[in-house]
């Protein structure tokens, strides 16, 4: 920049930036409205550099008092500064549907040190280790040599680890309120709350999902779940597991009338203090992420829709005498009858020919439309973030339709299930699955898929099977069960049906008169026993665990056993009807048995 | 008269030669320009923990490409910027149009256009084209004509047009900034007090009315601005990190490559706009009031420059840059400190990234041509002995 003048300034006026000039100066005078314009111009030219000034002045006040003044107040390194900001309020707690605490939150104390202000680390440490044996010698020592002025030497003492540390008297070591979760019940719920980090926010479950709430509301969240039917459930997986050398169990419990979920069992599990550290088997959640083939449980499915379509009755007879063929696949029944076989027969002996006749009467896009509208296509609708979406064939031929009719070549999780197979027996109110307490079930929350008469048929069938069929083993005396088995070869590593690797499932129902809960349990690759004579079919395994979940809940959900034998008998005359035709052998074309394939 | 004196025939015409032009360059100027970039590749090195990759090495290429286009700039007529002020605006305006559109095909906010190197933001670059063209505006206006309201309509359609643009993208913190820097033009050109005092009250009477207009986000900032503590680890967060950081370096800081808020990523971004919170920390209030006090140099000489120009033309557009600059200086600064709200403002010459540097650095050009051709007499429109 040039100089700044010099000498005399007696002048009249000069242009803007003349004073500042080294030049010879031109005497220029300026009068009236050109005078005025440039005076304003100068005018303004000041004002706008005074406002830079003084908001330079602001910023520079502003970061004196950011910068020394707090900092003179010497308040340490910037944890401390962080710390003056309020305490945040604790993670609320979770609770169970009866109030019981599934999660909560405790205080505690981080203990830190500020490794400059420490007179002799190995002293120190020495004495530290006195007290809290847990800490590495090594480890701790240079952490205090560090000359750093924040370390943590270990987080969430107990009050009394805290009291025994500060009668220590070692300067240089802080604590820091910290706050922990803790979860009573161990690693019951594992899957249902999921777990936090050590920062308390949700990673996985429920406090995951609700993660913004739990740390924001100071109410508890009210759970669906019943911490006795939980334990009753994971107990005698866990039993059912060892017992038939399984690799994992699934387990759901779920009030038919409102969609909640009052246990949700995967085994094996973890224990939610670990934060989530155990291997992603553990971690894996069977009920919610696991797709499976449910194998002949479809078959209900199957049934319910065509009865409620009208395309069949109840004493519509099927011929399953020989295999039957479909595009280059043969569809064969596992038990064979090799003969004619009423609706309630193929649920009875598990056909898989009756079960894909029937549904090749419907139609392909009947069975798409009512799985559709159960829910198996679509994404689980649940609170959890470990939520799978359904597999099934992007192309719907009329082999898929058969062997969807028998519950393979379709995945769904084991919640898909529990719940549609609510909708089948509460008198056919699909209710979205929930793990909140809910109360009112909201009209939004709730659609009819099939008629009160249709599900009554379904209720009926379900009976049939554990008083005549497969799930013998599932009936509990008093409690009315009834239900349907489903076996399904696992796929192995080449893709192809492994015919030793199988996985079964019972989904059942109770009391059947006036269905209450609905408990599914899945097993994976159960063994043959010698008192199972081998056999690993879901009627060995899960169907008798099923029964003793049954045996169980049923009196904690109040449940009162009956006497009677509420299911009306009239279904046994079909079973008898459907012998005698097969005994005729007949072709029934237009003789009033319907069912149009039994005439081919 | 000599040939080479005060308001020479030969300099008012402008008649000079190269050599000449780069001879009556403020060379200080650029080496306090340079200054200020060093810092900045000091602490872009610091930010990528002490590696030149991937932000110093960069952004020195773009500073000495910008060096070798400040020059440039300022070997250029200052007529013939005149001439070209509006046809500029015009093109600009048509970027800022395109991407809008642009945008909108491709369903989202896009405010840059990709040209290999950098990423070329229109929203930047209007803030050049308003300054010239409202200056080339209030050039060819008398003060009496700018006491009427019929000529503001022009320049005010100039500032809005743009704003609209940039409020759709949507950029609340470029468009205020436009507003702002036109609105010191508009003071500066001699529109009556009582004109600004009336808007000041009819954008203060409009906030209930805007309030729900603005996007949730924005919402969030302006309430987080006025209670951080209200979501410590969301909107809330960059402040109170900020405030830490800056807290905790003290007088004279922790020591270059030593900022434990920075390099332990609790600042997220600290190589853009929350780079002087980095500067302050490790280089301590020493080193905060350093670089603002280059900033007040480079401002200073932005004033004495619109001081010491004899045209309208000249002076209007010295003093825009210099607000365009001092308002990146203030508004990046008062937000790391919580003083304003956060806005996506970079620290000229220190923050990472092509635009702004282009934009600051096309800036200076203009205002060392404005010094290279103070005496250049220009005519009420533009011609060269018409005056």
């Amino acid at each position: 920049m040039k100089v700044w003048p010099k000498g005399n300034r007696n002048i009249d006026f000069v242009y803007p930036g003349e004073d500042i000039q080294s030049a010879p100066k031109a005497r220029v005078t300026l009068v009236g409205e050109t005078q005025r314009a440039v005076e304003i111009g100068r005018a303004r030219l000041m004002v706008t550099a005074g406002l830079f000034t003084f908001a330079f002045l602001s910023i520079s006040v502003r970061l004196v008092d950011l910068m020394v003044l707090n900092g003179a107040l010497d308040t340490g390194p910037t944890y401390n500064a962080a710390n003056n900001q309020p305490a945040p309020t604790f993670r609320s707690d979770i609770v169970d549907r009866e109030g019981r605490t599934i999660a909560t939150t405790l205080p505690t104390a981080n203990l830190y040190a500020n490794a400059t202000e420490i007179i002799d680390a190995t002293v120190a440490a020495e004495a530290l280790i006195s007290v809290l044996p847990g800490l590495d010698r090594a480890d701790l020592t240079r952490r205090l040599e560090s000359n750093q002025r924040f370390v943590y030497l270990r987080r969430h003492l107990t009050p009394s680890e805290q009291i025994a540390v500060n009668t220590l008297g070692i300067p240089g070591l802080y604590f820091e309120e910290s706050e922990r979760r803790i979860y009573p019940y161990g690693p019951l719920y594992s899957h249902v709350v999921g777990a936090t980090d050590p920062d308390n926010r949700g990673i996985a479950g429920l406090e995951l999902t609700f993660d913004k709430t739990l740390s924001q509301r100071p109410a508890a969240l009210e759970l669906s779940l019943d911490s006795g039917v939980q334990n009753a459930v994971r107990e005698t997986l866990q039993a059912a597991m060892d017992r038939f050398k399984a690799t994992g169990a699934a387990g759901v419990v779920m009030d038919a009338r409102t969609g909640e979920i009052l246990s949700l069992v995967s085994l094996p599990d973890f224990d939610p203090k670990d934060n989530g550290r155990a291997d992603t088997d553990r971690q894996f959640n069977r009920a919610t992420l696991g797709l499976y083939e449910m194998g002949s449980t479809f078959k209900l499915f199957t049934a319910a829709m065509a009865l409620e379509l009208g395309v069949i009755a109840m004493d519509s007879v099927y011929d399953a005498r020989t295999p039957l063929t479909v595009a280059r696949y043969t569809i064969d029944d596992y038990h064979a009858e090799k003969r004619w076989l009423t609706v309630p027969e193929i649920l009875i002996h598990s056909s898989n020919i009756g079960a894909a006749k029937i549904a090749l009467d419907a139609g392909t896009p009947a069975q798409q439309n009512f799985l559709h509208q159960l829910g198996l296509l679509s994404p689980l609708d649940l609170e959890l973030p470990e939520i799978a979406s359904p597999m099934f064939p992007a192309v719907w031929r009329e082999i898929n339709t058969v062997t969807i009719s028998y519950g393979h070549g379709i995945a769904v999780t084991p919640v898909h299930v529990a719940s549609a197979i609510s909708a089948m027996v509460n008198g056919g109110i699909l209710n979205r699955p929930t793990l909140l307490r809910r109360d009112i079930v909201h009209d939004e929350d709730r659609t009819r898929v099939i008629s009160e008469a249709t599900s009554k048929q379904v209720r009926s069938l379900m009976r049939l099977v554990v008083t005549e069929g497969s799930g013998k083993q599932a009936e509990v005396r008093g409690y009315v069960v009834g239900g349907k088995t489903g076996s399904a070869e696992k796929l192995d590593s080449a893709g192809e049906y492994s015919e030793t690797q199988i996985r079964t499932s019972f989904v059942a129902a109770f009391p059947m008169h006036a269905p209450r809960y609905v408990v599914l349990v899945l097993l994976d690759e159960p063994k043959g026993l010698k008192e199972t004579f081998n056999y690993t079919t879901a009627g060995w395994n899960a169907a008798p665990t099923v029964g003793r979940i049954v045996a169980e809940i049923a009196p904690m959900l109040g449940v009162y056993p009956t006497t009677k034998q509420p299911m009306a008998p009239e279904l046994g005359t079909l079973i008898e009807a459907s012998a005698r035709i097969s005994e005729m052998a007949l072709a029934p074309a237009g003789t009033g048995f319907g069912g149009d394939r039994a005439a081919e | 008269m000599t040939d080479t004196g005060f308001l020479a025939a030969r300099l008012r015409r402008g008649n000079m030669t190269l050599a000449e032009k780069l001879w009556q360059m403020s060379w200080s100027l650029v080496f306090w320009l340079c200054a200020i970039a060093t810092i900045g590749f000091f602490m872009l090195y610091s930010a990528a923990n002490a590696s030149l990759d991937p932000w110093t090495t960069r952004q020195a290429m773009r500073f000495g490409l910008g060096l070798v286009m400040l020059l440039t700039i300022a070997m250029i007529d200052i007529r013939l910027i005149m001439r070209y002020a509006y046809p500029f605006y015009a093109i600009v305006l048509a970027l800022l149009v395109f991407v809008e559109v642009r945008g909108v095909v491709g369903g989202g906010a896009q405010r840059w256009i990709d040209l290999g190197m950098i990423n070329l933001q229109p929203s930047e670059l209007i803030k050049v084209a308003l300054v010239l063209a409202l200056a080339r505006y209030f050039h060819s206006l008398s003060l009496e004509d700018t006491g009427r309201p019929v000529f503001l309509i022009v320049p005010l359609l100039m500032v809005f047009v743009p704003v609209m643009l940039i409020l759709r993208q949507p950029d609340l913190g470029t468009s205020l900034m436009v507003i702002m820097g036109a609105g010191v033009l508009f003071f500066m050109s001699g529109v009556r007090l009582w004109k600004f005092i009336t808007l000041i009250i009819t954008m203060l009477a409009a906030i209930p009315v805007a309030w729900p207009m603005l996007a949730e986000y924005q919402k969030n900032r302006v309430l987080t601005f006025i209670n951080p503590e209200r979501d410590p680890l969301g909107a809330g967060y960059h402040i109170l990190q900020s405030k830490i950081a800056l807290g905790s370096g003290g007088l004279f800081g922790k020591g270059f490559l030593q900022g434990t808020q920075s390099h332990l990523n609790f600042l997220p971004e600290q190589q853009t706009d929350f780079i002087f919170t980095m500067l302050a920390e490790e280089m301590g209030l020493v080193g905060g009031v350093t670089l603002i006090g280059l900033y007040v140099i480079v401002l200073i000489y932005g004033f004495a420059i619109a001081l010491r120009c004899r045209h309208q033309f000249g002076r209007l557009v010295a003093i825009g840059v210099t607000t365009t600059f001092f308002l990146y200086v203030f508004i990046n600064v008062a937000m790391v400190m919580g003083l304003i709200p956060v806005v996506g403002v970079p620290l000229p010459l220190i923050s990472y990234g092509g635009t702004a540097l282009l934009t600051i650095m096309i800036c200076m050009g203009l205002l060392m041509s404005v010094y290279v051709h103070r005496d250049v007499q220009i005519g009420v429109r533009g011609g060269y002995d018409d005056g």
